[in-house]
This record gives C-alpha cells, sequence and structure tokens, in this order.
C-alpha cells in the first residue's frame, strides 16, 4: 500500500521548532513560533497566499500544530492561515502591511464574520459600515470568533446598505485597539488557547483604506475564500483521526482483559477497524479534491469535504471515545476532543448548509460517479 | 447583450428551460441566487476580464440580463479608457 501524501509517517525536522513551547500554548505563542521559523508561507503556492493553498504542506503543517496542541490552539492557528491571509492578499494599502506582519508570525489576525444573528445566514448580519467621505465606521457585534480576545487585527465583515444582496456587505480591517472596539471572552471551557470571543464595535472610525477588496465584495470575498478553509479543516480532520485513532489502539493494546490485552478481542477490534476505514475514506477524498479546491474557486468539492470531515471526525472519535472507557475522560482525551470537535459541523457552515451546496451540484456529482 | 455574454449567463439561470434569454428577464425568477450571483460574478471577472466597479456592485446590476449586460459593457469600455490613458 502507498504512502499517504498529504501527510507524512512523521513530522519533518523543521516543525520541530514547535517542541520549544509547551503543550499548553496558545494559538498566538504558537503563530508567532511558526512565523519566526518561516513556516508559516509554506502553506501557500510558492509562498504566496494569492496563489492559493498549498495542501500538502498545509495539512503537514496543521498535523504538526494538533499533534503538539490543544485544538483550541489548531483552531487559532488554522483560520487566519486557510481564510485571513489569503483574503488580505486581496487587498492593498494597510492590508498588505498586516499580510506581511501575519506571514512573520508579528500578527495575529481574527476573521469576524458571525453577527449577533444566526452564523448559518451571514446575509441577515447586522454590523454596519457606514461612509462619511474618507471614513468608514463601524458599528455592530460578532459572536465567537477565534483570535477574538488575542489578535492585533480583525477582518470584520459588514453591511453598508440594508437587505440581503450579496452585494450589500463590505470587508474592513480594524486594528483590534482601534477605539471603540471591545472584546470579550467566549464563555466556555471549551476551545482553550483560541482567544474565541465576543467582539463589539462602537463608532469605530477609520480611514477608507481600510475597506478590503472594494465596498461590496464582502460575500463574494467570503465566498472566494471559504473553499480554502473547508479544505484546510478536512486536512486537519485527517490528523485529528490520525492522532486519536493511534492513541486509541496504544491504549488498546496496552489495557489486560482477561489472557491478553482489549486488542484480542475481536469485536473490539471490528469497531476499531471501521472507525479507521472512516478516516481512510475522508483522507482518500482530501486527496482526491485537495488541488481542485485550492486552485480554483470549487465551491461543490469544498463542500463535500466540509460535510466529510464533519462526519468521519463525530463518528471517529465517538468510537475512540466509547473503546478507551473511562479512560476516554481524561484531561485532553478523546470525551473532551469531541465535544470541541463537534465545531466541525458548524464552524464556517454547517454540515446542513454544505449538504445543500451538494445537493444544488447533484446531477454534476453524479456524472463524476460515472467517470 | 452577445452571443459571448449569453453564453456565459445562461448557465446560471437552471429555470431558462430553453426559453429565449432577453435584456428584461429577471434573473432572480430564473433561478439566480446569491451562491450562483457570486459564481456569475466571478465568471464575467474571470472569462470576460473585466471586473466590475464599485458603484456597479448592487442589486440592479443584478436584476435583469439587460442590466447586467449594461454594467459589463460598462466595466469593459472604462478598463479599456483607462488602459488607453495609461
Amino acid at each position: 500500500m502507498s504512502t499517504p501524501t498529504l501527510l507524512p509517517r512523521a513530522d519533518p525536522p523543521s516543525y520541530r521548532a514547535l517542541d520549544a513551547l509547551t503543550t499548553g500554548a496558545s494559538g498566538p505563542e504558537v503563530w508567532r513560533a511558526l512565523g519566526a521559523e518561516g513556516l508559516l508561507p509554506r502553506a501557500y503556492r510558492d509562498g504566496d497566499p494569492r496563489r492559493g493553498l498549498e495542501p500538502g504542506e498545509l495539512g503537514r503543517l496543521l498535523a504538526a500544530v494538533d499533534g503538539r496542541f490543544s485544538l483550541g490552539t489548531t483552531l487559532a492557528v488554522c483560520v487566519p492561515l486557510a481564510t485571513c491571509l489569503p483574503l488580505l492578499a486581496r487587498a492593498a494599502g494597510p492590508a498588505s502591511r498586516t499580510l506581511s506582519d501575519a506571514l512573520r508570525g508579528r500578527t495575529v489576525v481574527a476573521l469576524a464574520a458571525t453577527d449577533d444573528t444566526a452564523g448559518c445566514d451571514l446575509t441577515s448580519l447586522n454590523t454596519e459600515a457606514v461612509f462619511d467621505d474618507d471614513v468608514v465606521e463601524l458599528n455592530g457585534t460578532k459572536r465567537w470568533i477565534t483570535n477574538a480576545t488575542r489578535c492585533e487585527a480583525l477582518l470584520v465583515l459588514a453591511r453598508h446598505r440594508p437587505g440581503p444582496h450579496f452585494t450589500n456587505f463590505t470587508w474592513v480591517l480594524v486594528p483590534a485597539d482601534a477605539p471603540g472596539v471591545h472584546a470579550e471572552p467566549a464563555d466556555t471551557d471549551l476551545f482553550d488557547g483560541s482567544g474565541t470571543g465576543h467582539l463589539s464595535f462602537d463608532h469605530v472610525r477609520l480611514g477608507r483604506e481600510h475597506v478590503m477588496g472594494g465596498v461590496g465584495r464582502g460575500m463574494s470575498g467570503f465566498a472566494a475564500h471559504i473553499a480554502s478553509e473547508r479544505l484546510a479543516g478536512a486536512l486537519w480532520a485527517v490528523a485529528l483521526c490520525r492522532r486519536v485513532l493511534r492513541d486509541t489502539l496504544h491504549h488498546l493494546r496496552e489495557r489486560p482483559y482477561a489472557d491478553g490485552t482489549l486488542w484480542h478481542v475481536e469485536g473490539i477490534r471490528q469497531r476499531y477497524a471501521a472507525a479507521l476505514l472512516l478516516a481512510r475514506q475522508h483522507q482518500a477524498l482530501t486527496a482526491g479534491l485537495a488541488d481542485a479546491v485550492a486552485s480554483g474557486r470549487d465551491a461543490t468539492s469544498a463542500a463535500m469535504l466540509k460535510a466529510s470531515a464533519a462526519g468521519t471526525v463525530e463518528r471517529v472519535l465517538d468510537e475512540c471515545a466509547h473503546l478507551q472507557g473511562a479512560h476516554g475522560f481524561r484531561r485532553g482525551g478523546p470525551q473532551e476532543l469531541r465535544a470541541q470537535a463537534a465545531l466541525f459541523g458548524i464552524g464556517g457552515g454547517t454540515t446542513e448548509i454544505v449538504l445543500s451546496v451538494m445537493a444544488g451540484a447533484a446531477t454534476d456529482l453524479l456524472e463524476e460517479l460515472d467517470r | 447583450m452577445n452571443a459571448t455574454f449569453e453564453n456565459l449567463l445562461t448557465p446560471f439561470l437552471p429555470y431558462l428551460n430553453g426559453n429565449p434569454l432577453t435584456e428584461d428577464s429577471r434573473l432572480h425568477d430564473l433561478g439566480l441566487n446569491s451562491m450562483k450571483a457570486i459564481d456569475l460574478l466571478f465568471t464575467i471577472e474571470d472569462e470576460l476580464g473585466v471586473s466590475l466597479p464599485d458603484e456597479d456592485l448592487n442589486d440592479a446590476t443584478f436584476a435583469t440580463a439587460g442590466a447586467l449586460w449594461n454594467a459589463v459593457q460598462r466595466a469593459g469600455t472604462g478598463q479599456e479608457d483607462r488602459k488607453a490613458a495609461a
């Protein structure tokens, strides 16, 4: 059997620089370490976020982070890498400087899209951008934003006109220390290291050069890069499942049972194998679609990856948590992980939303099955 | 509207059902939802090589085939003028 191309069996030596950090390191600490070692640009083709993601390198980077730190910390690295930096790369002015600093690990950027309205309907968001000559003023709130409490810059999706039309939205680059910006931690014990929190914008006034990608290009910019985020999530899901499956296999082989160990119980072996199969299926799908998503705007493939990642992570972690018995409830164990990993089916578009995207392309997807 | 534009637009209109596309054809009624409209914007910019200006990014531009065609023409003319001036 060939060696998987997306994720090698061992980390390349370059990621060993992360070993200098403690396992409790936060997202920004890891981001800065990756930047200082020049590892962040490697996630992009030719090291340039404008050219799209480099799936193999991104997969290795996420696996390196996932294997060392908390799920929240990996989340705090994944979101800016997959979405924020490519969005910044579409714009000039302050965005260029922020991008340059971010690639060096000196700036952590948060993506502030979800409003106090339903996250599954972004076009209902209330955060307003009002233009007054060369000034844009922001008012509103954002909820459950990764890196909210620990970032230096925010990409804020706001509406400049009422109504749901996709041209009514605009991205604004907001310094986290701008007057009127307030961040507070989200009330949760989950996602440690992610800086997840809520943001409010109270008469935040910035120069018009802080508008990113043009007025009216908020949703199109979001759509252009949500596919990247979904690919990153799929790559991370491969790494997460692999890690938990390895941990579970180790537990089963070590845990005494009757004259042997749990690994000698046929029923347990079969349940483990079924979870392993799910992970391999997701890995194969990811390997098959990664380049298509990374090189273009293949929204349907990205939706498939997102749906696959969410379902695979849920089922693999559920099975591994059960197979580990009481041991699964330890700090950082699979029971804790699976509660946080539910995020794979919610963040960046719920499973229902991405299944709707697939349904809309059902005819094309069926034709692909004929090939 | 020219044939190139009509050929580009038609795949985004699932309810056109082979009927002729006119300048008055209402795009939303023909199945152009938000996601398809964003894809259409990308396709226009990629395949026709024009970038719609900010002032034309509004619901009126995407209301009818004729309105979108007019915006594409304006964008093309504007870009040619800018090239000539440079």
